[in-house]
């Protein structure tokens, strides 16, 4: 839908006022990431915009800035760590932003609140409402779109986060694009995508703003918006996704944090002990000992399930969390032995919660049935898997022989299952476990593998995961 | 006063009539039937950890809620008062009262890994009084968690050793490969165990993320209140209510990110503080690691 001629001239008179002030507010985005958060760009900076502004000088056209999403500040993060200050000059290459009106727009009193709107119409921002299925923002989305379109047209550049709004993970899962991109692209055939995949080296969770003083590390590639012959927009943005999960293992691959972070755990259904809190027929149990386990919103479903399904029930919430337990300890996330409530399980929508980070995990149980349920957790390194796409995640599940200690089996089995999972290795004995803060780990041809090894027994039950990711 | 559950029939008796050594007699004995390793069960003592099963009771995780019901179930005390922790707050406190029911709340048995602990828990708590002759013979939290992944690496390459023995060819020569990085990792951790400094820098990884993750949400926190602020002179009711729903469950995260980051805090700085029952412990696990290197290393 084209833009009215008075949104195409407000356009272009914010265009002209941020070309006119783009030295002063480039600098002062500098100072304020340099000075107050004391943020460090990584030490290969010059290097790294060396080779993505050759690729930028080669392209005439409009550009599609397209990275990852953790914090509320990353637009000005992005755009400080690729744009020097000597391309000022080259004011098309200056990306407009497409910020969330809630996040941004109504801050504080009426006078921080001027000029944090003041920074952003010099900052060339496009306000976005991403959340809201009326009529009303709808058309405010069509509207943010339609303008983006008219800046690319104009040979412009635009910023746009993929993911549409902070990755609740920590992790940009390719498997689930959005098709915003894809379309804005078709529109503006010429752009091409500017992917960047820009992190902190502490950066966990998602948060307002990176650590103070932490290094922030890029990685960066421009791709074609359109190839020939593309006409579906899920196919354009799938590529473009695609691409930044390779940047994003780049990225990965330089962190000193575990990147595959994945958990399981197994219950015995049967084990005498699980018994011990429900009635006789398993329709009613402790409620005071049902809480020390589940939030008020496990609890209220717990109570809709009927009490037929609680003991199936609350053994599933209690399955998930000792998973995401497992899943969290890679990130260096401890949840203490017993803290059941600070993990919060949605059995219906298959995500968890880490309250205090806010960290989101899928969750999937691979084996559910009168025996036994088996549960993976995945915070971020791959894909967790569903009904129509197999996931990162290997497991194995099995009964231990009578006479052999649990611990000894599973780990046995979980070599087995590693070996049997890779060609190259062939047999488990070219395998060995390690121990490292607790947590399991995989010696292979004497060097530690990132594959986030979890074990878990119960009862008459062993089980292991890993990420092949 | 008895509680009935399932078959067992417990007589529940004031804390502060027993001495900490019974207190820590009882709830080992109480967790008796959740234990799977006999045999470190029949040893146990104050030092010995609920999970685990090379040096610890084997306790299941399943079974946690329960150890810290068991220890409610046999004790009563005199701080049952409750107390809102702050004027209007549906959050509590207890304090001194009539003699009742011990109640643990949520979070307050974090740090309960042994009995000892659970004993230094309810000192900590002011169900008993301190008694530091006692707390003496407890390891801390700290120590328990890294000798226990002491005794989880030594005892893995002893495992990984009397593999590597029974093969040959290249499968030998590739074990022995992993077998010699295992040796280097237990030679690393020895290092980390004989140096209480570098242990604590080590625990420290964990206190700065959730140090990190409690400042990122302080900066929501201001966030969502500048929200707030901003939409209160708009009048958007709606807008509002939404924005205070969003305080309120930041709040709640914030106050289980203070909660964690004390763990975490304690952690860090008893890492670094060691006492003879600490120094005792540490070299129980250090000769084990040393022997379990020195038979790798013959084959390697």
């Amino acid at each position: 839908m084209p833009l009215e001629a008075e949104e195409v001239s407000a356009l272009r008179f914010q265009w002209r006022l941020s070309r006119a002030l783009v030295v002063p507010v480039s600098l002062v985005v500098a100072a304020v990431a340099r000075l107050y958060f004391k943020y460090r760009l990584d030490p290969d900076i010059d290097r790294i915009r060396a080779e993505i502004w050759a690729k930028l000088d080669a392209h005439d056209g409009p550009v599609i800035w397209a990275a990852n999403h953790l914090t509320l500040i990353d637009s000005f993060l992005v755009y400080w760590a690729v744009f020097p200050t000597s391309r000022l000059i080259e004011d098309r290459r200056i990306p407009w932003s497409t910020p969330e009106y809630t996040n941004y727009y109504k801050l504080g009193g009426p006078m921080q609140s001027a000029l944090i709107r003041g920074l952003l119409y010099l900052c060339r921002c496009i306000p976005f409402l991403r959340g809201g299925e009326d009529a009303a923002s709808e058309s405010w989305r069509q509207k943010a779109f339609d303008k983006c379109a008219w800046v690319l047209s104009e040979g412009g550049a635009v910023f746009v986060y993929p993911e549409a709004g902070r990755s609740r993970s920590g992790w940009l899962e390719p498997k689930r694009p959005k098709d915003f991109l894809g379309k804005l692209a078709l529109e503006v055939p010429s752009s091409k995508f500017l992917c960047v995949y820009l992190r902190s080296e502490r950066q966990i969770a998602t948060t307002a703003c990176p650590p103070m003083g932490d290094t922030l590390r890029v990685v960066a590639d421009l791709i074609p918006g359109v190839l020939p012959g593309e006409t579906n927009p899920r196919d354009i943005s799938q590529r473009l996704f695609d691409r930044l999960a390779e940047l994003q293992q780049e990225w990965w691959k330089g962190s000193s944090m575990a990147r595959n972070c994945a958990g399981n755990d197994v219950v015995d259904l049967k084990g005498g002990l699980l018994r011990e809190n429900f009635s006789d027929d398993l329709t009613e149990a402790d409620q005071e000992w049902m809480e020390r386990h589940l939030t008020k919103r496990e609890v209220a479903y717990l109570a809709e399930q009927g009490p037929a399904n609680l003991f199936r029930t609350f053994w599933r919430f209690f399955c998930a969390k000792e998973a995401c337990h497992k899943a969290l300890g890679r990130a260096v996330i401890v949840v203490p032995n017993g803290a059941f409530h600070e993990i919060e399980i949605d059995l219906f929508r298959r995500k968890a919660t880490h309250i205090p980070t806010g960290l989101q995990l899928d969750i999937r149980f691979t084996d559910d049935d009168e025996d036994k349920l088996h549960c993976v957790a995945v915070l971020r390194g791959g894909f967790i898997g569903d009904e129509d796409a197999e996931g990162d995640i290997l497991w194995s599940v099995g009964e231990v022989p009578a006479g052999t200690s649990p611990g000894a089996f599973v780990r046995d089995l979980a070599l087995d299952m590693i070996a049997s999972a890779n060609e190259d290795i062939g047999t488990a004995s070219r395998l060995a476990l390690t121990e490292n803060s607790g947590l399991p780990g995989v010696l292979w041809r004497g060097e530690p593998q990132d594959w986030s090894l979890s074990l878990s027994h119960s009862g008459r039950f062993a089980a292991a995961s890993f990420m092949i990711s | 006063m008895a509680f009935m559950r399932k078959q067992a029939v417990v007589e529940a008796l004031d804390i502060n009539t027993i001495t900490p050594d019974d207190a820590e007699k009882r709830i080992t004995a109480g967790v008796k039937k959740y234990a799977t390793n006999e045999a470190n069960f029949a040893a146990a003592d104050a030092n010995t950890p609920y999970l685990g099963h090379i040096v610890g009771m084997g306790i299941e995780s399943s079974n946690l809620a329960d150890i810290t019901m068991s220890i409610e179930r046999q004790f009563l005390t005199k701080m049952t008062t409750k107390v809102p922790l702050s004027e209007g707050s549906a959050e509590f406190k207890l304090t001194a009262g009539e003699l009742g029911k011990l109640r643990i709340l949520d979070g307050q048995d974090a740090l309960a890994a042994t009995p000892g602990l659970s004993v230094k828990m309810l000192m900590d708590l002011g169900h008993m009084n301190k008694n530091d002759a006692y707390l003496e013979g407890v390891m801390s939290f700290a120590y328990v968690m890294a000798c226990g992944d002491g005794w989880k690496m030594a005892d893995a390459l002893k495992k990984m050793a009397g593999k590597a023995e029974k093969l040959a060819g290249s499968e030998r020569a590739e074990a022995l490969a992993n077998l010699k990085t295992l040796i280097a990792q237990a030679k690393d951790y020895d290092g980390l165990l004989a140096d209480a400094s570098k242990l604590a820098a080590s625990k420290s990884k964990a206190y700065q993320n959730d140090k990190g993750g409690f400042d990122a949400l302080n900066s929501e926190l201001g966030l969502t209140l500048d929200k707030i602020k901003g939409v209160s002179a708009g009048g958007d009711a709606a807008a509002l209510a939404k924005l205070r729903g969003e305080e309120a469950e930041i709040r709640t995260r914030l106050k289980m990110s203070a909660a964690k980051l004390r763990v975490s805090q304690e952690i860090s700085e008893a890492a670094g503080k060691r006492r003879a029952i600490e120094d005792k412990k540490v070299a129980e696990v250090r000769a084990a690691l040393s022997a379990a290197v020195s038979s790798a290393e013959k084959l390697s």
